[in-house]
């Protein structure tokens, strides 16, 4: 090694604090608008809301490259959450959850219920590193697909289910910590907002939509 | 380099490296404590971990510079000397580095050259 390390400034690791303390509080007061998503976000904790969001069609690329139409999932509960792969909050925990519902869903389930991970990065999740990411996690790909798109048919998928997103860095995103259950109508019936949504709540809502078809 | 473990190493990997971050008790399986696992492995071997990712741990290849990687390497070996802390970073960069001309790998306890043929 011949090259030494830049030397940081003094502060820099304040100016880190300072930051990371500005996010959360923004996070603590977020407001997530309309149908009743009306919710103040504690960091920690994730609050479940009930609501009836329609949710227009939308498409994009999954996680091997092949164009993936919402529409195609008509007449399934479909658990939809927003996260992107170099994520180090809180994006790790919401997908450990999803993983956990999934193994959670008994066979039969896993055919009636999909499971889509929208990313936030349209600069660095493309389907191959979704795809390597998907894999960490042991996902199952039969009913569960990670999907990415240009930043416009993102940003189109975003607004649709009220997520807000913004870039800090290459790779370091803030944005609504949102996972939401949508039932075979198109209606999001459940948001769950925050890092940590419980696995065991979700599959007694998803039960709950499936008993009513 | 103490901002970049900061800002993507510290909430899992905590200040010390001992697997205590804010984030470490909520994640399936909990962070390695670098003073048990770091010495054990090549510089190779972390890059790859750092590049390419591992269980929950992103793989950070895609968002950030070879020469940034090369800063996580370096504040990983670092913190898995018993008692480091990322605070301390600076103290070390400051003072032993920049003022005494130490060379860096006698500040971090390694030679970088020494096992960079490891596949």
């Amino acid at each position: 090694m011949t090259t030494r390390p830049t030397i940081p400034r003094r502060s820099s690791l304040d100016q880190y604090f300072a930051r990371s303390l500005v996010f959360l509080l923004t996070i603590a007061f977020a407001v997530v608008t309309s149908d009743g998503l009306t919710a103040e976000v504690q960091p920690a904790r994730t609050e479940r809301r009930v609501t009836r969001r329609a949710i227009e069609n939308f498409t994009l690329v999954d996680q091997n490259g092949a164009r993936f139409d919402f529409e195609s999932l008509a007449g399934r509960v479909v658990i939809v959450s927003f996260a992107y792969t170099t994520c180090v909050d809180i994006c790790p925990l919401i997908t450990t959850a999803l993983r956990q519902t999934q193994i959670g869903l008994t066979p039969k389930e896993h055919t009636q219920v999909e499971l889509l991970t929208v990313t936030t990065d349209a600069e660095i999740d493309s389907p191959k590193v979704l795809n390597a990411y998907a894999k960490r996690y042991g996902a199952e790909f039969d009913n569960w697909a990670f999907l990415t798109g240009s930043p416009a048919a993102l940003g189109h998928v975003w607004k649709n289910f009220g997520v807000g997103v913004k870039r800090r860095a290459r790779g370091l995103i803030d944005h609504t910590p949102l996972t939401a259950i949508v039932d075979p109508t198109r209606l999001m019936r459940f948001a769950y907002i925050g890092p940590s949504p419980d696995p065991h709540v979700m599959l007694d809502d998803v039960r709950s939509l499936l008993k009513q078809q | 380099m103490d901002l970049l473990y900061a800002e993507r190493c510290l909430n899992c990997h905590g200040s010390g490296g001992r697997g205590d971050g804010p984030l470490a008790a909520r994640l399936p399986v909990r962070p390695p404590d670098f003073r048990d696992t770091v010495e054990r492995k090549s510089n190779n071997q972390i890059r790859r971990i750092i590049a390419e990712g591992k269980g929950t741990m992103p793989a950070f290849e895609p968002a950030l510079r070879p020469a940034e990687v090369t800063d996580m390497l370096q504040m990983v070996r670092f913190l898995s000397r018993e008692g480091r802390d990322v605070a301390w970073w600076e103290r070390f960069d400051t003072l032993v580095v920049a003022h005494c001309n130490i060379p860096w790998e006698t500040v971090l306890g390694y030679d970088d050259k020494a096992d960079d043929t490891t596949p």
